[in-house]
This record gives structure tokens, C-alpha cells and sequence, in this order.
């Protein structure tokens, strides 16, 4: 049934009526932070100058050791008379130098903010020689070495070394470090220009060359930069902010007071409930973010805020709207997902936890404008808020092209639909209607409940990966992460689910003879494959930049070369073929193919697999070669196939590597041909097609009540 | 008789739980009701009154069957259904910040009165539920009887032909819950059809024209009051009540 515009508005009105009325929602929301940001900017900016004040009016207190050290105390006093010569300024150098009998001592009970060691070159050089033999002999040289180090090796005899010891985690010692640094570099500079002079060589630095720096950005470029990088972000914060206000009670809220029972069997349709309920969130979140960031305008426009230059010819009246224009999908988008997430809560509470992982997921996308390099004319352009996000950095620096912002805008509108029809579904959801009512599927168990839930094992698994890959197994042996990830991570991931909802290994991992002529289709397959991907983006690149390091990516082994080939094979093509596939091809797989479209589970399949390999130039192969691997196993109704074709596909990778052939680089018939070979596989795939357990062919069942 | 105004036929609501695995709420529930009628359904608490009820509201989507509500089924014409229909339940709240006379003027409009009419309906209302004195106030002030009175001046203030009343008088203390029964009974005076749900023996014996029992999702004998005692030899409904579900258990 069509949407009745008249039905949307009765409702809307009457719900902002009662968020209007609601004093506690609207102080929290919209007088508390308008309140508590000057007192806020005003508080840590008074806190900061007195702050600076403080560092500045008290000397730095300096202890000077070594053999050297009455060298040092020279520099130090000249240092002192130099910058006394110079005209006072309030910020002006101060130090003392205080003794100590154990300088380092001193430094780290506080005593001094500044230890200064001052030793003779040879003394230097044998210090750190006996630093580097100190050092375990299995341990591999540092390829960076330490200043002292290569002041060391530089320095002629006869000159003192002097190295400025602090400590960086005390704001006074890492101040008083890095000005006396200065200082002394500049007096060290002075006194080589005064002994050239003695020695007849008055050579000033302009007379060598003259050297400066300047840009052709204007300033309202600069600092449209700047306000682009941090300006979805902030919108983003006031948009989920204002719109949670209202989310949580709309829906979650309802539930728990009762009164949408009360709606739910009125007249109004479940789409005009959610359209409502969404302009309404959509409303409230718009203005809220307006109030604030006129809030904060006010106070840029009265100085409290400090803006650069160029601010002013950044933000001009055309661009501040377009800027608005770009918004409106991101808000649309997270509106529809606060109240698919009140939608999904049961209670208010429920809604309320609900969203604080909204919040954090949110802020991801919109960190896409610090990343360097960056442009809207790549795949990021496909990618929902982040879109938004780099268009509205390039509009504010003035370097974009239209058509890719109607892209980017388009996006992320197609987003917020899709997010609006999935929250008018949560209405149409018996068990999230009514808590009473107990879920066929929730109590079903089995392949169902496993579709629901199996993105989320995946999650949990993604998430122990990452954290181990991040931290966990620096330094150790790479083998024993392969070992880790695959065998305890994949394996027991698998395990833990067949036993979970009750599974037959058979059926639920695919564990059934393909049509033999799968195999020649794997075999010819898993090269063309790999090839094609890489033609593949190649030409693609030709629309949307790819950065060179994905197309290297395809053919990178990840392993260094002191381990053994065979073990190579062992750990990089033997194992993944076989526990990736089980997790991937097999679970995850039998889960989805019950709720979703058999080209919409490749797609998932591929893109989570993508996920699983933790590094951003490495998604894009994986994901392609994920979804390759999902549509093997679909179409020969086997896993077996999937996993020899993932073996070899690896195997490939790591011949290349170790045969220093770039498959990036190879003529393009290379390519042509391999997208043929591949073709005529899938052909061969098709043709002899088995037919996968469970997998829906036709439309989804809708699960409403048919409104 | 007149034409049934609902029709309900092997309705059937399958729920899954944890400890007993498949439940069937309703179990082939079948039933006619009529203008000018209260047709009770009799039942201890879970025996599917309230399931069969939020099926015909189309909150619930049943699992098998048919069910239509003035020619409209509610599998295919949801938003018809509940056009016709009004429905009221200890579950069904008001919005605290809303004054009487918004609530009223709110689900009128979203049911579809005609707009031209709706403030003289709106007052008409008003008038009949005697609720003048506070029909500005916000219903988050008002007391629990005052609230009562909105809620089923809400139910009616579309002017359903079709009222369901889902264990109406629950929470309420005796003088409420009288004022409730004469309230329902005036309805069905004016001709509205009335569903009505209740496990209170003494109500549906007062109230009820029909009265259906319900045990284990299933209707164990349908009939006036007269007819349910000759079919039992029984003469209270209470002892009529008994008498059907111990043969349902038995059986």
C-alpha cells in the first residue's frame, strides 16, 4: 500500500508536538551543551593560559654531567647572554643550572626538568659501541639508530658531544628540551659563523642561497583543509547526538510505555509509522545541529574560538550550502539507523546500549578525510559517509568535480533508503513488536538461527584476530600466528558453531564430491582467476585511481624468506585452503544462503573474508578472490573445489614471489586471456552445476504483514 | 440473524519456545460475530484470547487460516481492518504528553475521520464519556479513571463498526470496572459489534450475548448462555466453564 503524505504528517506533527513538550529531552539536548560550551571554552582556554604562564615565568632547571661538561656550561652560558641580548619577551628562554651528584637520577624523581651529558667524541663512539654489543647477538641491527649514536660517528675529535637527556612523558621536560635544543643550535651557529669570520671567511647563510617556502593554495584553501578534515566529524557528533535524543524514545520507548500497541492498531500503515518517526528523528537531529554549529559560529565570530586566516574565504555563502546539501544524506542515513536500533530495542535501556557502538562505528567513515592522499575520484566513493565526508573536504578546498559529488551524494542516499526499508521491517518483526511474543527462529535454533546470527561469530572472531595481529605476537614467529589464526581462530570458530545450533557436518560444511569436471574448472581457473582479478583493477583503475600497492598486494607472499619453501606451502597455501574454506565457504556460507540471494551471499562472503586479512591494500584481492571462492562452492554444491582452487591461488602468489615475477606487470593479453580461461571455467562450473543445500533462488520471504 | 461483521476461520498461531519448543497459541479457532452483539471469549489466562485478538488487529500475522473484519481480510487489507476497528487492552496506552483532546483529535485523524466532521465528533465524544472538565489536560496528569475514560473514548472516537475489548476491566477497581461494562453494553445498543475478552466468569455471564470457551487454543463449545447450560446441565458459567476444559483435557 502507498505511503498517504496526510497519515505522515498527522503523525509527525503530533510527535514533535510531545518532544516539544518533553523539558527534560530538550534541556539535555539542546540548552546543556549550549550552556555548557562557553563555560566549557572558556574554562580550558583560562586553564591553558594560566598553564602556559606558569611554564614560562619559572626557570627550566638544568644539570650538566660529563667529562665535557664544563664545555657545555660555556655553550650554555653563551646561550644565556645571547638571548639576554635579545629583546625581553615575556616567553623568553630561562634555565639554571642546578648541580647534582647523579644528574639522571634527579631527573627522574623531578628535581631537574633537563639533564645535559657532555662527553668527547671518543668517549661517545665507545659508549655506543658497547650499546650495540649489549644488545642480544640474535637480535636484528636496528635499522634506525639513535642520534647519540650517529653523533657518534659524525663528530670530528677535539668537539664536545652534548646530548640533551629528558624525559617526554613530563610537559616541562619535553618543553625545556626541545627550546634549549633550539637555543643551542642557534648559538652553535653564531659562534661557526664568528670563527669563520676570525679565519677571514664572513660567509653568511643568504650569500650561499636563499631559501623559503610558499604555496600556491590560498589561504581560504588552507584553511578550508583544515575545517573539511574535522567537519563531519563534528556535524556527524551533533547529528547522533541530537537524533539519539529522540530515537531512543520513539520507538523503544513506545514499546515500553505501550502506545504503539495502541498505534500499531490504528489505521496508519507500518511504512507511514516509520516515515514519521524518521522525519521526526530526521527533524530534531537537523535543528540540533544547526543550534549547535550556529552556537559555535558565534563564538568563532566573537574571537573565543580561534580560526585561521582564511576561514571567512573557505566557508562563503554558496559553499557553506552546498556543504548542507552533501549533508543531508548522512544525516537521512543516520537517522534511519537510530531508529532501526531503537526499533530493534525492547526497552529504552536496551536502546540506549544499543547505541553507544552506533556511535563509535559511526565516527569510522568519517575519519576518511585525514587519510592522505585521498580523493572522491576513487573506490571510496562507494563507500556511504566516507563519501560524504572527502567530498565535503575537496568542496571546501575548492578541488572537486561534480559529477562525483552526485555520486557520492547518491550513495549515500541509497544507504539511508535501504537503512529506512530494513527499520520499516523491524515493525513488521513480531518478536520486536511485543516482548512477550517468543521468535520462531530465535527458538527454531539450527541453520536458521545460524543465519541470523552468523556475522556476528565472525565478528567476535574478526575482532580476537585483529587485537592479536595488533599486539599480540610481535616478534614471534609468524608460523605460530599462521597456526593460531587458522587451526585455533578458523577451526575452533567452525567447531564451536556446528555444536552450537546442532549442524551436520556434511551438509552444513559442503562435504560432498563435486562433478568431476569441477576439478579441470579449478585447476585452469585458479591461475586465470588471479590474473583477471589483477586485469581487472588495472582497468579499473583507469576510472577510479587504484593504489599500485593493491595491485601488488595480489601476488604478495607474507612470509620472510628464511623459512623453508615447503613449509611456505605448508602454512600459506595448504592450511588456508583448508581451515579459511571451512570457516568461509563453509559456515559462514551455509548461514547466509538461507536468508539472502545467492549473488548477494558471494558479495557478503567475499567482502567479510576481505575484512578477515587486517591490511587495507590487501581487502580488495581477497574480497575478489572471496567471492570467486563463495561462487565455486555454490555452483558444485562443494567445498572441496573451493579449497584446492585457494590452495593453488596461494601457491601462485607465492611462486611469483619467489621467482621476482611481478604479475602486476605483465602484457595485457596476459590478462585478456585469463579473463577468457575464466570465463570458459565458470562455463564449465555452470554447466555442471550441483545444486547447493538450501539456496534461495527466489525472492525473500517477507516476514510482515504484507502492508 | 444479520451478516457477520467478522469472520474467523481454523485460524492457527504456531510460536516457538525455548522450554516446550513448538507452542500452537491458536489451534484452528473459528467464529461469527454480528451487529448489535457481544461475543465473549471465555479463557484462564495463556489459552489464546489475547493472540486470537492481535491476529484480528493484524499485529500478529497468523500462521494459518483466514480471518475478516467487515469483508476485509487481515492478511491482505491490514489498514481496512483496523479502519473498522477499535481496540482497546490493559496494553494499549496513551501519550503522556498529549492533552485529552489531542489524543482524541490524533487517532481520529490517523483513522481516517473525515476532517470536516472531526471536531463536532471530537466534542460529541467528549460529551458522552464526560470527559469536559479535563479534556485539556496532558494525560500523564490525569488519574487512573480519567485515563480510562480517554482510552475508550480513543477507541471509539473513529467510530468503528467493529470494537474489540481485550480483558478490559484488568487493573481496574470494582467502580471502574462497572462503568466499563456499561459503557460496552451501550455499544452494542448502538449496534457496534464487540468482541470481548475476559477469564472473569461474572462479566462474561453479565455482558456477553455468545460466549466462546477457549483452552489450549482451541474454542470448546460456542452458544448464548441458555444454550451452553442445556448442552452441560450446568446452570453457573463457571461450573460450564470447568466442565469443557476438563473434557478437553481428558480428551
Amino acid at each position: 500500500m502507498n505511503a498517504r503524505w496526510p497519515v505522515i504528517r498527522t503523525l509527525f506533527s503530533y510527535e514533535l508536538r510531545q518532544v516539544l513538550r518533553d523539558r527534560r529531552t530538550l534541556f539535555m539536548s539542546i540548552v546543556l551543551p549550549l550552556l555548557f560550551m562557553p563555560i566549557m571554552l572558556f574554562g580550558s582556554r583560562k586553564v591553558e593560559q594560566v598553564r602556559e604562564r606558569k611554564l614560562e615565568e619559572t626557570p627550566f632547571t638544568v644539570a650538566v654531567t660529563g667529562s665535557q661538561a664544563e664545555a657545555a656550561r660555556g655553550l650554555l652560558e653563551a646561550t644565556r647572554a645571547r638571548v639576554a641580548r635579545q629583546q625581553p619577551r615575556p616567553d623568553q628562554l630561562r634555565f639554571a643550572l642546578v648541580p647534582k651528584d647523579d644528574p639522571l637520577q634527579a631527573l627522574n624523581t623531578g628535581e631537574v626538568d633537563l639533564v645535559i651529558e657532555a662527553v668527547t667524541a671518543a668517549e661517545a663512539r665507545e659508549t655506543a659501541e658497547k650499546a650495540r654489543k649489549a644488545k642480544e647477538p640474535t637480535e636484528p641491527e636496528s635499522p634506525e639508530r639513535t642520534e647519540k649514536e650517529l653523533a657518534a660517528d659524525l663528530i670530528e675529535d677535539g668537539a664536545p658531544v652534548i646530548v640533551l637527556v629528558g624525559r617526554e612523558d613530563q610537559e616541562r621536560s619535553r618543553r625545556a628540551g626541545e627550546r634549549l635544543l633550539d637555543a643551542l643550535r642557534e648559538t652553535r651557529r653564531e659562534a661557526r659563523g664568528e670563527l669563520l669570520a676570525r679565519h677571514g671567511f664572513p660567509v653568511t647563510m643568504d650569500r650561499v642561497a636563499t631559501v623559503a617556502e610558499s604555496s600556491l593554495a590560498s589561504a581560504g584553501q588552507v584553511a578550508g583543509l583544515t575545517l573539511g578534515r574535522t567537519l563531519t566529524l563534528l556535524l556527524l557528533l551533533f547529528i547522533l547526538s541530537g537524533g539519539s535524543v529522540v530515537a531512543t524514545d520513539t520507538l523503544a520507548g513506545e514499546k515500553e510505555r505501550g502506545t504503539l500497541e495502541t498505534l500499531l492498531t490504528s489505521a496508519a500503515g507500518r511504512g507511514e509509522i516509520v516515515a514519521a518517526k524518521f522525519l521526526l528523528i530526521l527533524s530534531v537531529a537537523i535543528a540540533i545541529t544547526v543550534i549547535q554549529a550556529a552556537n559555535l559560529l558565534l563564538y568563532v565570530g566573537f574571537k573565543i574560538i580561534p580560526t585561521s586566516a582564511g576561514f571567512a574565504a573557505a566557508v562563503t555563502g554558496p559553499i557553506a550550502a552546498l556543504v548542507l546539501l552533501l549533508f543531508l544524506p548522512v544525516a537521512a542515513l543516520f537517522s534511519g539507523v537510530l531508529l532501526l536500533v531503537s526499533g530493534r530495542a525492547k526497552t529504552y535501556k536496551e536502546a540506549q546500549m544499543l547505541f553507544f557502538p552506533v556511535f563509535l562505528l559511526g565516527m569510522v567513515p568519517a575519519v576518511a578525510p585525514f587519510l592522505p592522499g585521498l580523493r572522491l575520484r576513487s573506490a571510496i566513493v562507494a563507500m556511504p559517509v566516507a563519501n560524504i565526508a572527502v567530498a565535503v573536504k575537496e568542496v571546501l578546498t575548492g578541488t572537486f568535480d561534480w559529477p562525483m559529488l552526485a555520486l557520492a551524494f547518491l550513495v549515500t542516499s541509497g544507504a539511508a533508503a535501504w537503512v529506512l526499508v530494513l527499520a520499516a521491517r523491524t515493525l513488521s518483526t513480531e518478536r520486536l513488536i511485543t516482548a512477550s511474543d517468543a521468535d520462531a527462529i530465535e527458538h527454531q535454533g539450527g541453520a536458521p538461527l545460524l543465519g541470523r546470527q552468523v556475522l556476528r561469530w565472525f565478528a567476535v572472531v574478526w575482532a580476537l584476530i585483529l587485537v592479536l595481529s595488533t599486539q599480540g605476537v610481535e616478534g614471534a614467529d609468524l608460523r605460530l600466528q599462521v597456526l593460531l589464526n587458522l587451526v585455533v581462530f578458523f577451526g575452533g570458530a567452525t567447531l564451536l558453531m556446528l555444536r552450537r545450533y546442532h549442524l551436520d557436518a556434511r551438509q552444513a560444511l559442503a562435504l560432498r564430491a563435486p562433478h568431476p569436471a569441477a576439478w579441470v574448472a579449478t585447476v585452469l581457473g585458479a591461475p586465470a582467476a588471479l590474473l583477471s582479478g589483477i586485469g581487472l583493477f588495472m582497468a579499473a583503475n583507469h576510472i577510479f585511481p587504484v593504489p599500485p600497492k593493491v595491485l601488488e598486494a595480489f601476488g604478495q607472499a607474507l612470509m620472510p624468506d628464511t623459512i623453508p619453501f615447503w613449509q611456505m606451502v605448508l602454512f600459506l597455501c595448504v592450511m588456508p585452503g583448508i581451515f579459511e574454506e571451512l570457516a568461509f565457504r563453509g559456515v559462514l556460507l551455509h548461514g547466509l544462503t538461507r536468508r539472502h540471494h545467492p549473488v548477494l551471499v558471494a558479495l557478503i562472503v567475499g567482502a567479510v573474508f576481505g575484512l578477515f586479512h587486517v591490511s587495507l591494500f590487501r581487502l580488495v584481492p581477497t574480497a575478489y578472490l572471496g567471492v570467486v571462492l563463495a561462487a565455486v562452492t555454490m555452483l558444485t554444491g562443494s567445498i572441496f573445489p573451493a579449497m584446492v582452487w585457494h590452495a593453488l591461488n596461494n601457491l601462485l602468489g607465492l611462486g611469483a614471489a619467489e621467482l621476482n615475477i611481478s604479475l602486476a606487470e605483465l602484457p595485457w593479453t596476459y590478462y585478456a586471456t585469463a579473463g577468457l580461461v575464466l570465463a570458459l571455467c565458470f562455463y564449465i562450473l555452470w554447466r555442471t552445476r550441483r545444486p547447493y543445500p538450501g539456496l534461495r533462488t527466489g525472492p525473500r520471504p517477507g516476514p510482515g504483514s504484507g502492508e | 440473524m444479520s451478516q457477520s461483521t467478522v469472520v474467523v476461520s481454523d485460524l492457527v498461531k504456531v510460536f516457538f519456545d525455548e522450554a516446550r519448543g513448538e507452542v500452537r497459541a491458536v489451534d484452528g479457532i473459528g467464529f461469527e460475530c454480528h451487529p448489535g452483539e457481544i461475543f465473549g471469549l471465555l479463557g484462564a489466562n495463556g489459552a489464546g484470547k489475547t493472540t486470537t485478538l492481535r491476529m484480528l488487529a493484524t499485529i500478529l500475522q497468523p500462521t494459518s487460516g483466514r480471518a475478516s473484519l467487515m469483508g476485509h481480510e487481515v492478511g491482505t487489507e491490514p489498514e481496512d481492518v483496523r479502519r473498522n476497528l477499535g481496540f482497546y487492552s490493559a496494553s494499549t496506552a496513551l501519550y503522556p504528553r498529549l492533552s485529552a483532546r489531542e489524543t482524541l483529535e490524533f487517532f481520529a485523524r490517523i483513522n481516517g475521520y473525515p476532517e470536516d466532521r472531526l471536531a463536532a465528533r471530537v466534542a460529541a465524544v467528549v460529551e458522552r464519556f464526560g470527559i469536559g472538565e479535563y479534556v485539556q489536560a496532558r494525560v500523564e496528569k490525569l488519574s487512573q479513571g480519567m485515563k480510562q475514560k480517554v482510552s475508550i473514548a480513543r477507541t471509539v472516537v473513529h467510530d468503528p463498526p467493529v470494537l474489540v475489548f481485550d480483558e478490559p476491566t484488568v487493573g481496574l477497581d470494582v467502580l471502574n470496572a462497572i462503568e466499563m461494562q456499561k459503557v460496552i453494553g451501550e455499544f452494542r445498543d448502538e449496534g457496534k459489534t464487540i468482541i470481548f475478552s475476559t477469564h472473569i466468569m461474572s462479566e462474561a455471564e453479565k455482558l456477553c450475548d455468545r460466549i466462546a470457551i477457549i483452552h489450549r487454543g482451541r474454542i470448546h463449545a460456542c452458544g448464548t448462555l441458555a444454550s451452553l447450560r442445556e448442552a452441560t446441565g450446568c446452570h453457573y458459567l463457571e461450573d460450564i466453564f470447568v466442565h469443557y476444559v476438563r473434557r478437553a483435557e481428558a480428551a
